[in-house]
């Protein structure tokens, strides 16, 4: 089972969610899909994406999604700003520098 | 109009104009206030004695048609960290003394200790008074500010201390009135400064800048193409963007959701510091969430129409177009609850004090604003009272009517509630206390985010989340692909996003220009624009910055500052964070390089 968190306009994939409680929707893990197959597999393609994560760390889109897995979905307008940039080591919000900041 | 230095002594009520000196041309914002306070304030000095210095800068595009330009930087020696200090604000003032050719105000020297008159500065045109305004002690800043409107109808910018502030308390922020003078919640909060300004028996500088002028760039075309270039890509942003899409869909992230748009971003990367830093996700963290106050300011605009006052993509000063500020209302009344909540502030109200319930949390910042304290450090401190037994972890209520101690003046709990979260850990006994030069961590776990640690450590304004935008990929020319993670070039990274950080906080332009101005190249070249247009030549950003850097840096180590105080607290170095459980593992030496060519 993927545990998936949605937020933002994501929200609406589960009718009747709330902004201020927690929006879960549950699918069935299907052996070696990706992070790209997965969302796609909800209807949505990377550019309606901001920063997401599985099990708390950012998602790519060829990572390997395990079982029991926490995803969480942020919409395009939603990602790591501020001090949490430094999670990605670099201040563009629309690319993926190939950095690591410690 | 040619720029001009105010200078008030309040050890014989005088003031005076200089004329800027030559070497503070390109000067402004934080370059003016920490080269000012690096050259005229003894680093050794008590910050709440005679020779501590208040200075007040706008940036130095403050007043002008550049978007999101009118910042205002205050600067001192901290009373809370023993260095020197700069805090940075929206509001009002900035762009007033931008607009009456001020520079900054440097106001020094201090009254007989038995003195027991307060103060306030007025400042106008060519003209400064200062006035005897004891009227305005011992109130609450919701109501002060209505009172100085009441007083000064030409809407001043007003910015000073609170109760907090008068009673030198050293969590006590510098308030500043919004636009339309409902909250006094523009704080330059962190660092205790509100106490320098309560050390001086001044309650409020007011700045009424009728008669001023636009700020006029020396290469008018160039500033207002960059201008136009800037705007453009500013509103075309996904994050600093238009409120709504062409198809009135909800855009742009931070007027939707505001800086709070992080509190359920943080959770989900296990970053987000609960209950006084134990884990890094909060159960409760959409409860008091960006969409959570989205939601709601919706909900009660719908029940009640125009009689809400809540909103969001408001502006905190004129001219921003980024608009990330907002209004809690109340929702029975629809009335002004807070204006703003930001994510630092819900953060250090609640998750880091396992609060969950957004009208506590909102409750809290009022009560903060209006006794003059900076949220950061006030929420803390209360995490330290819950640690130290005082109530209970998670209790909204009682956080509440702890803080209301604080009007008491006789309140022992509420001196203590105010006095920032080094000398409450140690007065109740905790041994997990977040700091570092004296100064509370901000919403962001060092453990789970090795690069905030290295900000938190090594910048000299102690545990501060603004100081190391990660800013530098455009100026170090690396937007591409960087490699080697492990090298040297680490340390020059964190020493550059100092530098180019303390660059944005000299120009008057919001730290969140930053988001919009790495994506879009055409964004970056028009800021750069209005800057080289504005002063009519050319500067190098990373230079401007570094120098800044060198002069505090410098100041600290007179103070005393030496390596030791770029570390983490103990415990973040051994205490494995949930969920990654991951440890701060940078080394001293690492710390070390940071600042070692400077």
């Amino acid at each position: 089972m993927i545990e998936t968190h949605l937020y933002g306009n994501l929200r609406s994939l589960v009718p009747g969610s709330k902004a201020c409680e927690d929006t879960v929707l549950e699918k069935e893990f299907k052996e070696g899909e990706t992070f790209l197959d997965f969302i796609k597999r909800l209807g949505l393609e990377m550019k309606n994406l901001g920063d997401c994560f599985i099990d708390g760390t950012l998602a790519k889109p060829e990572d390997v999604v395990k079982d029991g897995s926490r995803i969480a979905l942020f919409p395009f307008n939603m990602v790591l700003l501020c001090g949490g940039q430094h999670i990605k080591g670099h201040g563009c919000t629309r690319e993926d520098l190939d950095v690591n900041y410690y | 109009m040619s720029p001009k230095i105010l200078r008030i002594n309040m050890s014989d009520l005088s003031s005076k104009w200089e004329d800027l000196p030559n070497e503070y041309e390109t000067f402004a914002g934080r370059a003016l206030t920490s080269s000012i306070v690096a050259k005229e304030v003894d680093p050794t000095c008590d910050p709440l004695g005679k020779f501590n210095k208040l200075v007040i800068a706008p940036g130095l595009l403050a007043g002008t048609t550049a978007p999101s330009s009118g910042r205002l930087s205050v600067g001192g020696k901290s009373p809370l960290t023993g260095g020197i200090k700069e805090a940075n604000a929206g509001g009002l003032t900035g762009g007033k003394l931008g607009r009456l050719g001020i520079n900054a105000i440097i106001i020094e020297g201090k009254l007989p200790s038995d003195t027991t008159d307060w103060y306030s500065i007025l400042v106008q045109k060519d003209k400064c008074e200062i006035k005897k305004t004891s009227n305005y002690a011992n109130m609450g800043l919701y109501n002060l500010i209505k009172k100085v409107w009441e007083d000064y109808p030409s809407k001043p910018g007003i910015i000073g201390c609170g109760i907090a502030g008068q009673r030198l308390s050293l969590c006590a922020g510098v308030f500043g009135n919004n636009i339309e003078n409902s909250d006094p919640g523009r704080f330059a909060g962190r660092g205790g400064l509100g106490a320098v300004f309560g050390s001086k028996r001044i309650i409020a500088v007011i700045t009424d800048d009728s008669g001023g002028e636009m700020p006029q760039a020396k290469d008018k075309e160039k500033f207002d193409s960059g201008r136009k270039k800037f705007v453009e890509a500013l509103r075309k942003h996904p994050i600093t963007g238009d409120l709504k899409d062409a198809d009135g869909n909800p855009f742009g992230g931070l007027k939707n959701y505001g800086t709070n748009v992080l509190m359920n971003i943080l959770s989900e990367a296990g970053a987000l510091p609960t209950r006084n830093f134990s884990s890094g996700r909060f159960e409760g963290a959409a409860k008091i969430s960006g969409e959570a106050v989205h939601e709601l300011v919706d909900k009660v605009k719908e029940k009640l129409g125009d009689k809400s006052t809540g909103t969001y993509g408001h502006p905190c000063h004129p001219g921003c177009l980024i608009a990330c500020s907002n209004v809690v209302p109340y929702e029975d009344s629809g009335e002004h609850h807070v204006g703003c909540l930001e994510y630092e502030s819900a953060w250090a109200l609640g998750a880091n004090c396992g609060i969950d319930v957004l009208t506590d949390v909102t409750e809290l910042n009022r009560l903060c604003n209006d006794i003059g304290l900076d949220t950061i450090e006030a929420g803390n401190t209360i995490a330290m009272f819950m640690e130290g037994g005082i109530i209970d972890l998670g209790d909204g209520p009682a956080a509440i009517n702890l803080l209301k101690e604080a009007y008491n003046e006789k309140s022992v709990a509420g001196r203590l509630i105010c006095s920032g979260t080094l000398v409450a850990g140690k007065t109740l006994g905790v041994t997990r206390i977040p700091v570092v030069k004296g100064q509370a961590q901000p919403a962001y776990d060092p453990r789970a985010i090795k690069g905030i640690g290295v900000t938190y450590s090594t910048t000299p304004m102690g545990a501060d989340h603004t100081a190391g935008y990660t800013i530098a990929a455009e100026i170090l020319g690396i937007k591409g692909k960087v490699t080697d993670p492990r090298s040297i070039e680490k340390s020059a990274l964190s020493l550059t996003f100092q530098a180019t950080t303390a660059f944005i906080d000299s120009m008057g332009y919001c730290l969140f220009i930053a988001f919009c101005i790495l994506d879009d190249d055409n964004g970056f070249a028009g800021m750069m624009d209005t800057v080289n247009g504005f002063l009519g030549k050319d500067i190098d950003a990373g230079a401007y910055g570094t120098n800044i850097l060198k002069q505090e840096r410098s100041f600290n180590m007179k103070a005393g500052f030496t390596e030791k105080d770029d570390r983490l607290a103990e415990f973040f170095y051994n205490e494995p964070l949930p969920p990654h459980n991951v440890v701060f593992d940078v080394s001293d030496e690492e710390l070390d390089k940071v600042y070692k060519n400077l």
